[in-house]
């Protein structure tokens, strides 16, 4: 995605990103720029409490790692419940499945005896 | 073993593309396809827009890194088994309950339950709240002169200095000597105490 797309669409959903709010946290911001920010939490509960709890971590650089981390956890616990519900799928509908394999052996066999007689032919 | 390291970065960067792919979709489009097909992929990409945050709110409360990282964690699971339950109509303010309720509980638990935090906060999400922020955000400061008049110095001063002359917390403090924190807490109560005079007009 292009930066000016992303502009375009980070200004559609008024939201800060989360690489903004990262410079904020480490002080990287202009002082324009650092005011947006304030304003949006002087609007914002959510987003003024949460700078509030960031602040107080210790290293600031570790963020974005965290975030990846629990990103990933989150991630990994939605992948092993959509397995477990295929697994389920698998469990309630076991004829179907036997049903398919066996005629696909029936194909295989049909197609061999047909190769055999055509050649002895 | 190299093939199942790259194997796990092509997957790993495919679902990331998948989430910035998802970039131009709201909140409450993405709740609509959840309802639709109950897939919780889509639960999954609104989720991690707000880990961040989510994060900053539990370590507010719970003051400790790896309890508020294991209380995200405990808020994800929550919102995927909630959702499953009832609809949602504004998912921030919703997600956000959900994490300060989560946080007060711990601290209950524990013992660590502070006079200053009361039952109120544990109530239960104001979707209308969501509504209210919308519209407040359309009245302009500039249109209260007469209402700014109002308010003691301090206040009158830091609204005046941050939403008029659009200065950031630490140029204020610079400025007037106040701390970052008495500057916020003069524009919060500046901004009360106008909604208050604005409304008894």
């Amino acid at each position: 995605m292009s930066d000016d797309l992303k502009n375009i669409l980070s200004n559609l959903n008024k939201e800060i990103e989360q690489e903004k709010l990262l410079d904020y946290l480490n002080k990287k911001l202009s002082a324009p720029e650092a005011h947006e920010v304030e304003k949006q939490m002087a609007e914002d509960p959510f987003m003024n409490d949460a700078v509030e709890g960031l602040e107080n971590f210790n290293n600031k650089k570790d963020l974005s790692l965290y975030v990846e981390q629990l990103n990933d956890n989150l991630k990994k616990h939605l992948d092993k419940k959509k397995k477990r519900k295929e697994k389920r799928r698998l469990r309630e509908h076991p004829w179907l499945y036997f049903t398919i394999i066996l005629l696909l052996i029936l194909v295989i066999i049909s197609f061999v005896l047909v190769k055999k007689y055509l050649s002895a032919g | 073993m190299e093939f199942k390291v790259c194997l796990h970065l092509v997957n790993t960067n495919l679902y990331l593309l998948r989430g910035s792919k998802h970039d131009h979709i709201s909140d409450s489009e993405l709740l609509q396809h959840f309802y639709a097909d109950h897939n919780n992929e889509w639960l999954g990409i609104l989720l991690q827009r707000y880990t961040m945050l989510l994060l900053g709110v539990s370590m507010k409360y719970l003051k400790n890194e790896e309890e508020a990282k294991d209380a995200v964690q405990q808020v994800f699971l929550k919102a995927i088994n909630e959702l499953h339950k009832y609809k949602v109509e504004y998912f921030k303010s919703w997600i956000y309950m959900i994490a300060k309720n989560h946080c007060l509980m711990k601290l209950r638990d524990k013992g660590r339950f502070s006079t200053e935090i009361n039952e109120r906060l544990m109530a239960t999400p104001d979707e209308s709240e969501e509504k209210n922020n919308y519209i407040e955000k359309d009245k302009t400061l500039t249109n209260l002169a007469g209402a700014l008049q109002q308010l003691n110095k301090e206040q009158q001063l830091c609204v005046t200095l941050f939403y008029l002359e659009k200065k950031s917390y630490l140029e204020i403090a610079g400025q007037t000597g106040f701390t970052i924190m008495q500057v916020k807490s003069h524009i919060q109560n500046g901004k009360r105490n106008l909604k208050i005079a604005m409304e008894s007009r």
